[in-house]
């Protein structure tokens, strides 16, 4: 085939093409092809058509709403915090001083570890009676009494929230300090003969200059929280009663321990379709800059 | 072959003494098993086994157990699939299911010819009996759930080891303070064993309007009232699972706990003499309710080595071999020839389940007890436990669930 030719980027694309078809669209329509049966694990014979009928059972289904509402909180808190204390440790590395490299190659290892070793070491510093958490609280005088704070509705969630913060902030610092590092340092100079102190400097130099990598990262960071269970479900399973419950841990609950495999596909597809402006936001902005 | 002349065949051979080896046609056993302990390993017994049965080949695959539900849902996969193993592990709570699948084969033929069916207690095989009155699961461990108490501390507070609710009651009040709690309940996934020796105990019933009469309404008022009113949980009791109770209760934080005869070596070495287990309390009319935890191994109906398979559950079912693999699964020989000289854990827990075993059961055969076990239970509970429902809520949800 002639270098010049039309087929040849579909011929050096194929690989990837089929490997997306089969690893993705493929589950994506068996998925929602399932949400379209009554499908019980257990009763394989027994597959009836139900067409929207477990849609219609979503939309009616109180936990789905309540799901739903706590996958906001959860997705729009814990990416925020992370967001924050991501960015504010990459100025902080950003910075020169004393054993920056150990620091910078310290701060990946929440990153790194496995979600389930996260859920247990946070299970196990919060818990009630034998938690760090509530033993330091309590000597130093920060809490009256121990707090069971995976058992109480009111923290559970802000408890799960704390992990999920603690696992995914060095994502942002490491991206963002690979951003503030592309930064041209003639801009800060110039601003500086412009008579621009720290906070003028860091509004009109650094957040411009970070704003695409801000822009990408938010929105995969989103992608990713939002399907995450792993860590609820190691720390409180959804408890108590329902206070954690999310829309992907919904799903999960419902296909895996309950065999429904019917309604859990259903609640994956609507998370799916919840998620795609989302990734459609992400896929517009990843063209743009392949573009430019 | 048909599987009626195969199962005929297997029998056949089965009653052979498994220590006499002979020509067997060369076959791999595929078997699903799951130890409590990750770093206990069958590779002994198969050693044992296969050196005894030249051309037998077992294939054992250690399956993540996940509460249950990983290894039941890994199980029915392979079984729609069309690749499930030879033989597996089963609990008595997915009998139901795996007979709606058709995937088991009836054992019934191959026990008739085995020579170590005697060895197992009558009470084992009923418990053990499918509803359509055939033998699928072919008994390997069990345990029974009984109450562990710090007897320094009842001793202490001059308080005898409770026998029956008010005895409970009374004590988990006295020996709850400071940083002390009287009962360290399991409210969290798997917890619906500790309910049912209060609930079912105190007079509820599995039976359609059982759940909601009179008698159950008043247990699971007494049971979550503990929690709400005389707070002797606790505050963490709705979120907390096995790890939980038994590092609270090892820490000195609870006295009483209810659990198994599998965690009884490591209470004691933690605690010593000064913790002991007792039959769980029996409710106002007398009556009582433990969980009884079975543990078999069935053979898969699409299996396509059923006679091996059968030589090697039914060797893992037999005297000293079924005693070296409780010593892995820390938990107790079905056998009663095991049982005559058990001696893996303190004589005392070995007591306690003994003496648990006349008000033994298992929650109804049915397909609604797995979803209610593993999601249903822990979140109703729960939600009463913080009282975000009533007790009463509760037991219609219940209710709900098993009888529409």
């Amino acid at each position: 085939m002639r270098l010049g030719s039309p087929a040849l980027p579909w011929l050096l694309l194929a690989p990837a093409l089929a490997a997306t078809v089969l690893l993705v669209l493929v589950p994506v329509g068996e998925t929602f092809w399932l949400s379209l049966h009554d499908v019980i694990l257990f009763r394989p014979r027994v597959r009836p058509f139900v067409g929207l009928g477990n849609y219609v059972a979503v939309l009616r289904d109180p936990l789905f709403w309540e799901s739903l509402g706590h996958s906001v909180v959860w997705v729009v808190v814990a990416v925020s915090l992370q967001f924050g204390l991501g960015l504010c440790t990459a100025l902080l590395l950003n910075r020169t001083f004393a054993w920056r490299a150990v620091a910078r190659a310290l701060v990946i290892v929440p990153w790194a570890l496995p979600s389930v070793i996260i859920g247990l070491v946070w299970t196990w510093m919060l818990d009630f009676n034998l938690g760090l958490v509530n033993q330091l609280g309590v000597r130093w005088g920060l809490l009256e009494a121990p707090i069971a704070w995976l058992a109480r509705p009111d923290t559970a969630m802000a408890a799960v929230i704390l992990a999920v913060v603690w696992q995914g902030f060095p994502f942002f610092a490491v991206t963002l300090l690979a951003g503030l590092q592309a930064i041209p340092r003639e801009h800060y100079e110039a601003a500086e003969i412009d008579g621009a102190g720290v906070v003028v400097s860091f509004w009109n130099v650094t957040l411009p200059g970070l704003a695409p990598v801000i822009a990408t990262s938010l929105l995969l960071r989103m992608i990713w929280v939002s399907n995450s269970l792993d860590l609820i479900l190691v720390m409180t399973g959804g408890g108590p009663g329902t206070s954690t419950h999310t829309l992907p841990l919904y799903a999960f609950l419902k296909a895996w321990s309950g065999a429904n495999y019917g309604y859990g596909s259903a609640l994956a597809v609507v998370l799916t379709v919840l998620l795609l402006a989302v990734v459609i936001s992400y896929a517009v902005r990843a063209g743009r800059e392949a573009k430019a | 072959m048909k599987r009626r002349t195969l199962i005929a065949s297997a029998a056949a051979l089965t009653a052979a003494p498994l220590s006499a080896p002979h020509a067997q046609k060369p076959a791999v056993v595929r078997w699903w098993y799951h130890f409590d302990d990750p770093k206990a390993s069958p590779a002994a017994l198969v050693a044992e086994f296969e050196k005894a049965n030249p051309g037998i080949t077992i294939q054992a695959e250690n399956i993540p157990w996940g509460g249950g539900a990983d290894y039941d849902t890994r199980l029915y996969t392979s079984i729609i699939a069309g690749n499930a193993p030879d033989a597996a592990m089963v609990k008595f709570n997915n009998l139901t299911r795996l007979l709606e699948m058709d995937a088991l084969a009836p054992l019934d033929k191959l026990l008739a010819g085995w020579s170590g069916k005697a060895d197992i207690s009558d009470d084992l095989w009923s418990l053990h009996r499918a509803p359509d009155g055939k033998a699928y699961y072919l008994p390997v461990q069990y345990v029974v759930l009984y109450l562990y108490c710090r007897q320094d501390w009842f001793a202490e507070k001059g308080l005898k080891l409770p026998v029956t609710f008010d005895d409970f009651q009374t004590a988990a009040i006295a020996l709850t303070g400071g940083d002390r709690w009287g009962f360290g309940l399991r409210g969290g996934a798997g917890g619906h064993d500790h309910w049912c020796s209060f609930v079912l105990g105190g007079g509820a019933k599995m039976v359609k309007g059982g759940l909601v009469a009179p008698p159950a309404i008043a247990a699971n008022r007494w049971f979550v009232g503990l929690h709400t009113e005389r707070h002797v949980f606790p505050p963490s009791a709705p979120n907390d699972g096995f790890q939980q109770i038994i590092a609270n209760m090892k820490a000195g934080r609870t006295a009483m706990t209810i659990h198994h005869i599998g965690s009884a070596n490591d209470m004691v070495a933690a605690l010593g003499d000064k913790i002991t287990a007792v039959p769980v309390p029996r409710g106002p009319q007398g009556q009582g309710w433990t969980s009884f935890g079975d543990g078999s191994n069935a053979l898969l109906a699409q299996g396509k080595n059923q006679e091996a398979a059968w030589k090697w559950i039914s060797y893992l079912s037999t005297g000293p071999a079924n005693v070296a693999f409780n010593k892995l699964s820390g938990q107790v020989t079905v056998t009663k020839s095991g049982a005559a000289t058990w001696d893996v854990q303190p004589k005392r827990f070995v007591e306690a389940t003994v003496n648990s075993l006349p008000i033994a059961a298992t929650l109804p055969s049915t397909p609604q007890t797995a979803d209610f076990t593993r999601t249903v239970w822990p979140q109703t509970t729960q939600k009463a436990l913080v009282e975000q429902i009533t007790a009463d809520d509760m037991m219609a949800i219940f209710e709900k669930h098993y009888f529409g």
